[in-house]
């Protein structure tokens, strides 16, 4: 009776194995978490279900809404099976002129004309300047949009997973370039490009900083190496690059140096990692990490001004209105800092107001109005002279 | 109850399995490799108990054939001679199963942490975030390069290369180990599960993750050469039972 009964044994360990591989894998599914941008009084926003949606900020009020074909989910682990699934959207949209331009995780970038959308014409609607462009798989590797696009005066800045920085024609979308910054080993290219002058710089999750030429896209001679991968985007400040590391430091990089200026902290690396981009102001750094905490530090020498711990990951970027400075944590808490007040060592913020919902995506401020997208699907808009949230809207459709 | 599963084995296993990979020169595979020798030194003493069960028994065939002998009408008084025998010389003839079903919390874990440390989607890399100890060398491997030879260990193998080097050195070690059974009932049993166990892993081999199944690969290689060494040869791949010479 043995066999059997250890036979059976073996048949259940395998089923929870299976089980487990079942749940980890639906886990794995790419859900998006995508910012919100505001232009004349209008909020875009890309939602969990794969839509881009408008609304009047005036009137709270849906403008339009743009549906993304789902995609289809690979299996993963027995039994599992291949599942259909919403588009996820991490970017942010850029809204330039009439066009919103958006970049999807299925690799496409999409330009919608605001005019098209609102009279739900058939996409793309080349008579009003939309266009959709399909990014390449590249040797099997995903061509999954995940970081913001960057618009510039005459062309759209592309970065993909599979590895390459494409530069795009605004107004029909064709390709003016593509340069490979990661070949197929060396990981995802999830991180914005940002330009300073006729130069593109990008980071990478192999630890390097590089230098495109960009109207050409080609790599020029400086390119900055550190042990660790670079885990936001860069942010330029004159002549120096500032960005977050997987080996929990803030790095400053004069440009044309292939030494950092400073890293912070000085001594011990931080409690995790700076995963959102840092912002500067008047030569001050301020850098939320996943430690929980908000630093504020001098730009030229990497001191560290002020702290405040803010109890959850800080997972998106800080942003800037007029003097005072906004940060939300995970778990949905917006606090807010008057920078004109002088700050102390453990700095204590001018308001800290609850939105309810879980918070990962990039958000925007306008007029004394804070737009941010929960985790729940919700646009939140958070009133800070009120302090708390002034309205809300789903954006979920209801069934 | 899963922060305590975390705890214990989940977040051990993910930071020494990325620690192992940045001291490996980034090669996840070659960690995957590293982290099943740990894991088979760790589990020796078991390992030792299960090999002296399994050359007992073969230094026993003579006896048992002698039983065979004796008892070879009466299967009931067979089987309890057996059992007597094994009793008395401190054998489970099924033991070679026990570290096999001991190593399935570290599959479920290496599972986890293969998908966790390869993080294919963002979420799944801010997730990595908090799973991992401030240790330089965990931090410094992030991300993780997730190419090992023809693989991409976190998907299965599409060339089925490695589903087959899992089901064959599977049957292997198992033919190496398992004892033949007295019992005709439970020599088909025997035969069934001799033939099922590297079936269900090759078959399985070709759903996971090809890293949990370079685990399963490496780990069954070791068990081959550990056994051949100790036990001084094939064991039972090259001995015929008893009961096939005299049927």
């Amino acid at each position: 009776m043995k066999q059997p009964k250890i036979l059976f044994l073996v048949v259940i360990a395998l089923l929870s194995l299976t089980l487990v591989s079942c749940i980890s894998g639906s886990a794995r599914l790419a859900k998006g978490w995508a910012g919100t941008a505001v232009h004349e009084g209008i909020i875009y926003v890309g939602t969990a279900d794969g839509r881009v949606v408008t609304i009047n900020s005036s009137t709270e009020n849906l403008e339009w809404s743009y549906s993304i074909a789902p995609v289809t989910a690979p299996s993963s682990g027995l039994a599992c099976g291949s599942t259909s699934a919403s588009t996820a959207i991490y970017g942010t949209p850029v809204v330039d002129r009439d066009i919103v331009y958006i970049g999807i995780y299925s690799g496409q970038v999409l330009a919608l004309n605001k005019l098209a959308r609102s009279q739900n014409l058939t996409f793309p609607q080349q008579r009003y300047g939309e266009w959709e462009w399909d990014c390449p798989i590249d040797n099997a590797k995903s061509n999954a949009i995940v970081a913001d696009l960057l618009v510039s005066e005459d062309a759209l800045y592309v970065s993909s997973s599979n590895g390459r920085v494409y530069s795009l024609d605004k107004e029909f979308g064709d390709l003016n370039w593509e340069s490979k910054i990661l070949d197929e080993k060396h990981g995802n290219l999830w991180t914005s490009p940002v330009i300073q002058g006729d130069t593109l710089y990008v980071s990478t999750f192999d630890g390097h900083i590089y230098a495109l030429s960009l109207e050409t896209g080609e790599l020029l001679d400086w390119f900055f190496e550190s042990e660790a991968g670079f885990d936001s985007s860069p942010v330029i400040d004159g002549d120096t690059i500032f960005l977050g590391s997987f080996d929990r430091y803030l790095y400053a990089i004069k440009i044309g140096s292939d030494v950092p200026m400073w890293k912070f902290p000085e001594e011990k690396p931080a409690g995790n990692w700076f995963w959102a981009s840092p912002i500067v102001n008047e030569g001050i750094v301020y850098a939320g990490c996943l430690d929980g905490k908000v630093y504020a530090i001098e730009a030229k020498t990497g001191g560290k001004l002020w702290e405040f711990d803010a109890g959850n990951p800080i997972v998106s970027s800080p942003v800037l209105m007029d003097n005072l400075l906004i940060v939300t944590n995970e778990s949905g808490t917006v606090y807010i800092f008057d920078l004109s007040a002088e700050l102390e060592d453990e700095a204590v913020p001018l308001k800290a107001i609850s939105i309810g919902a879980d918070v990962r995506s990039s958000f925007c401020a306008q007029e004394g109005l804070v737009y941010i997208r929960g985790e729940d699907n919700w646009i939140y808009v958070v009133d800070i002279d009120r302090g708390g949230v002034s309205w809300k809207v789903p954006l979920t459709i209801e069934e | 109850m899963i922060e305590v599963w975390h705890l214990i084995i989940g977040n051990p296993v993910l930071n020494v399995l990325i620690a192992l990979s940045h001291i490996l020169a980034g090669e996840f595979g070659l960690a995957i490799i590293a982290l099943t020798i740990i894991v088979r030194l760790i589990s020796w003493p078991l390992t030792k108990r299960q090999l002296n069960s399994s050359k007992a028994l073969q230094d026993m065939q003579p006896k048992i054939q002698e039983l065979q002998k004796k008892y070879g009408k009466n299967k009931q008084k067979l089987q309890q001679e057996m059992t007597k025998l094994y009793k008395e010389a401190g054998i489970n003839p099924l033991g070679c199963l026990w570290p096999m079903l001991i190593q399935f919390p570290i599959w479920i874990a290496l599972y986890q942490a293969i998908m966790r440390a390869l993080a294919t989607t963002p979420e799944n890399l801010l997730g990595l975030a908090h799973r991992l100890y401030s240790w330089d060398m965990v931090n410094q491997a992030i991300p993780l390069i997730s190419k090992f030879l023809w693989l991409d260990l976190g998907q299965p193998d599409p060339y089925w290369i490695l589903a087959i080097i899992v089901g064959g050195t599977m049957w292997v070690q198992q033919k190496m180990t398992q004892a033949p059974a007295v019992d005709p009932g439970q020599q088909s049993t025997s035969r069934m599960m001799l033939l099922m166990m590297p079936l269900m892993f090759g078959f399985l081999t070709l759903m996971f993750p090809s890293g949990l199944a370079l685990y399963w690969a490496v780990s069954n290689i070791i068990g081959i050469i550990t056994q051949y060494f100790f036990t001084g040869g094939w064991g039972y791949l090259k001995f015929r039972s008893p009961f096939q010479s005299t049927q």
